[in-house]
C-alpha cells in the first residue's frame, strides 16, 4: 500500500472533516486566528495594558502570538492524535492497513491549519505595524518542522497508550494546561522568580517559545547549544514514541 | 505460483480477559515490558489451513465458533497470538457492514478513500469510479453521506468496490443477505465468474445453499477448533446433521413397555455391519437391515423399521405385520428379519434406523434399537428424499 498517497488521502479527509458542512470551509483555518487576535489585542492594550520590561520589547500581543500559536499547534495536535486510534476503531476492525498513517494524518493536519493561521497572524501583525520580521518566517518553518517531530513522537505514544488506557485523553487537558503556564509564553522569563528560572528548562516548549520569539520580533533568541538539545529531544522522542507505538500496534484490536 | 494463496500454520487467537480497568494497565505494561501474557480467551485454536489460487472455500459453524475472528486473521486486521498466517496477493475484504465507510462523507468519498486503502492511485480510480458507481446503483445517493444509506445501499456500494478491484482473495462475511433479491443475484453471478476467472473466494455463511452454491471446499469451526474440513457437500451435511440432533427432544422411553420385554432385539446389522458407528451410504445405494429379535415365550414377534432424520423427524416406517411377512425362527428363540431397500432416495444427511420388536398383533411395542446412517452426496435440493420426477419441458443439457 503505497504510505504516502495514503497518508494525503486521510490528510484531506481529516482537514475536510473539521470543516464539514460550514460555507466558508477551510477559510476558518484563518478567520480563527484573527478574530482571537483582534479579541486578544483588545483586551491586553486597552482593558489589562500588559507590557514586556526592556527597552526595545515588543509590544505584548507580538509577543504572546509568537509563542502562544506555536503552542497551541502542540497541544491541539495531541489532544486530537491522542484519541484518534480510539475513534477509528470501526476502520482498524475491518480494514488491514498501517496504523501509524491516522495518527500522522491527524497530527498533520492539526499543523497545516496552526501554520496557516500563523501566516496570517504574523502577516497581519506586520501590517498593523508591529516590529515583526517577516524574514524571520522561514526560521519559523524550520521550527515548526522540529515542533511537529515532537508533537508526532508524543502523539504516536499516546494515542497507543489511550487505547489501553482511557484515562490519559482526561489527563492530557490538564497536563498540557500545567505545561502551558510552565513555559514562558504569556510572561517573559525575566519576570519569573531567580529561583524557579532554571525550572523553566526542564519544559520542553520553553525552548520553542524563545526562539519563535527570537526569529520574528528578534526579542531574546537561543543558541546554538540549544538547538542542539531540542533537535535531539525530539528525535529521541519521536524513535521512543514510533517504538512504543509499534509494540503495542498488533494488540489495539483486543482492547479497542 | 504453486505456494498456496492463503496458508495458516497452527493459528490461534487469544483474547486477554479485561474485566476491570486495572487489567488494561496490567496488560499494558506487561506489552510494553514484555513479560507473560496473563489470562486469556482462547477463540481459535490450532488452525491448519491452505487455500490454493482458485479455490473457494465456505466457513461455516454456530454463531462464537471463531469464523469472524478466523477472517480477520486472514485479512490481517488481527495480529495471531499463537502460529502464522500469510496470505500471498492481494485481499479484498467485506467483514460485516460498511467495511470501512465513514458515515459523513459521501458514497463517491468513500470510493475514493476505500481505494486508497486498497492501493488505487489517481487516474487508475477515476477510470474505476463510473463502474463502480454502475455496479451499487443506487442512483443519486452516491451523492449523500453514507450515514443516509439503508444498510443494504452499504453493502452494495462495498461490494461494487471489491467487484471492480478484483483481489486475488475475496474474502467475505454474511454479508450477501442484506442485499435485495436482485443485488443477492448480480453478487452471486459476480462470484461464479470471478471463481471461473480463478479468482478466490472464503464466505461465511449460515446459509448452507449459499456455501454449497459457492464453494467447492468447506471448513467446520466449533469452539475454535477445526472439526470438519474438506468437500463441502460432506462438511454442510455433516454440519446440519450436527444442528439436527441439537433439537432433537431428548428420547422418550416411557411409551415403551419396557417391563418383562417379552420381545427384544438382540442385534441390528446394516449392510451386514452391526456396529454403533454410522454407516456411511452413497446417495441412491441400497440398505439391507438385518435384525435379531428374541422371544421369551416363543411367539413370533412382528417387527417395525422406522427411518427417522437426525432430528427425529419421521420419514417412514413400516411393518412385518403391515406386509404380511412372517419372522424366521433360528436357534435359541431368535427370530430373524431382513428388509432391504433398494436404491435408497434419502437426501444426503444423517439419519437413523430405528428397529421395535412387536407382539404378534402388531399392537404393543417392545424395546428400541436405533442405528445410524449417513448418506452422502452432492445435492442441493430441499426436504428428504428425493421423489421421482422428471422435466417435462427443457432440453437435458442445461441440468447439472
Amino acid at each position: 500500500m503505497p504510505l504516502a498517497s495514503l497518508t494525503l488521502r486521510f490528510i484531506d479527509r481529516e482537514l475536510r472533516n473539521r470543516f464539514a458542512g460550514s460555507f466558508t470551509g477551510g477559510l476558518w483555518a484563518l478567520i480563527a486566528p484573527l478574530i482571537q487576535l483582534a479579541v486578544y489585542s483588545f483586551v491586553f492594550v486597552h482593558i489589562l495594558p500588559a507590557r514586556i520590561p526592556g527597552a526595545d520589547a515588543p509590544g505584548y500581543v507580538p509577543f504572546l502570538f509568537a509563542a502562544l500559536w506555536p503552542w497551541n499547534a502542540l497541544a491541539e495536535s495531541l489532544v486530537r492524535s491522542t484519541t484518534v486510534v480510539q475513534e477509528n476503531a470501526a476502520l482498524i476492525g475491518k480494514i488491514a492497513l498501517p496504523r501509524e498513517v491516522l495518527v500522522l494524518a491527524s497530527a498533520s493536519a492539526s499543523f497545516i491549519v496552526n501554520f496557516a493561521g500563523f501566516v496570517a497572524i504574523v502577516v497581519v501583525l506586520a501590517f498593523a505595524g508591529n516590529d515583526v520580521h517577516l524574514a524571520g518566517l522561514a526560521p519559523a518553518v524550520a521550527l515548526y518542522v522540529l515542533l511537529f517531530a515532537l508533537s508526532l513522537g508524543l502523539a504516536l505514544a499516546f494515542s497507543a497508550i489511550q487505547v489501553f488506557v482511557r484515562d490519559l485523553a482526561q489527563a492530557l487537558g490538564q497536563i498540557l494546561m500545567i505545561l502551558m503556564f510552565c513555559a514562558p509564553i504569556f510572561y517573559d522569563r525575566t519576570l519569573v522568580p531567580e529561583r524557579f528560572q532554571g525550572w523553566l528548562d526542564a519544559n520542553p516548549f520553553t525552548f520553542y517559545a524563545d526562539a519563535f520569539r527570537g526569529a520574528l520580533l528578534h526579542h531574546g533568541g537561543v543558541d546554538v547549544r540549544r538547538i542542539a538539545i531540542a533537535v535531539a529531544i525530539a528525535a529521541i522522542v519521536l524513535l521512543i514514541g514510533h517504538r512504543v507505538f509499534k509494540r503495542l500496534d498488533p494488540h489495539f484490536e483486543d482492547f479497542l | 505460483m504453486s505456494a498456496p494463496l492463503v496458508e495458516a500454520n497452527g493459528l490461534g487467537k487469544a483474547y486477554p480477559k479485561v474485566h476491570r480497568n486495572a487489567d488494561r494497565l496490567r496488560a499494558l505494561a506487561r506489552l510494553l515490558f514484555g513479560a507473560g501474557t496473563g489470562e486469556r480467551y482462547e477463540v481459535l485454536r490450532d488452525v491448519n489451513l491452505q487455500v490454493a489460487r482458485g479455490e473457494s472455500l465456505g466457513l461455516i459453524g454456530e454463531n462464537g465458533a471463531g469464523k469472524s475472528t478466523l477472517l480477520k486473521l486472514v485479512t490481517g486486521v488481527l495480529t495471531p497470538s499463537s502460529g502464522s498466517v500469510r496470505v500471498n496477493g492481494t485481499i479484498g475484504a467485506l467483514l460485516e457492514l460498511g467495511a470501512g465507510f465513514h458515515p459523513e462523507y459521501s458514497g463517491r468519498d468513500n470510493i475514493a478513500m476505500a481505494g486508497a486503502l486498497y492501493g488505487l492511485e489517481g487516474a487508475d480510480l477515476r477510470a474505476r469510479v463510473p463502474e463502480i458507481i454502475a455496479f451499487a446503483d443506487i442512483g443519486d445517493y452516491i451523492d449523500e453521506p453514507v450515514k443516509h444509506y439503508s444498510s443494504g445501499m452499504i453493502v452494495r456500494l462495498g461490494f461494487a468496490v471489491i467487484a471492480s478491484l478484483k483481489p486475488d482473495l475475496l474474502v467475505t462475511d454474511e454479508v450477501l443477505a442484506v442485499g435485495d433479491e436482485s443485488f443477492q443475484k448480480k453478487c452471486v453471478r459476480w462470484i461464479d465468474e470471478y471463481l471461473a476467472g480463478g479468482g478466490t473466494l472464503i464466505l461465511v455463511s449460515h446459509s448452507m445453499y449459499y456455501v454449497q452454491k459457492l464453494c467447492r471446499h468447506a471448513l467446520w469451526l466449533r469452539d475454535g477448533k477445526i472439526e470438519a474440513y474438506g468437500d463441502v457437500f460432506d462438511v454442510t451435511q455433516a454440519y446440519l446433521a450436527y444442528h439436527e440432533r441439537k433439537a432433537a427432544p431428548v428420547p422418550e422411553r416411557a411409551e415403551i413397555a419396557r417391563a418383562g420385554y417379552e420381545f427384544s432385539v438382540l442385534g441390528v446389522a446394516l449392510n451386514g455391519i452391526d456396529a454403533e458407528t454410522p454407516l456411511p451410504l452413497e446417495f441412491g445405494a441400497t440398505l439391507r437391515v438385518r435384525m435379531r429379535i428374541r422371544s421369551r415365550d416363543g411367539r413370533v414377534p412382528s417387527i417395525a423399521i422406522g427411518i427417522v432424520r437426525a432430528d427425529g423427524t419421521p420419514v417412514y416406517g413400516v411393518g412385518s405385520d403391515m406386509d404380511g411377512v412372517a419372522l424366521e425362527a433360528s436357534a435359541g428363540g431368535e427370530y430373524v428379519g431382513e428388509v432391504e431397500f433398494a436404491d435408497l432416495a434419502l437426501l444426503p444427511g444423517s439419519y437413523a434406523v430405528r428397529v421395535h420388536p412387536l407382539d404378534p398383533e402388531g399392537v404393543r411395542l417392545f424395546d428400541t434399537v436405533e442405528r445410524s446412517i449417513v448418506v452422502r452426496g452432492a445435492s442441493r435440493e430441499f426436504g428428504l428424499v428425493r421423489l421421482a420426477h422428471r422435466w417435462l419441458t427443457g432440453s437435458a443439457s442445461l441440468r447439472r
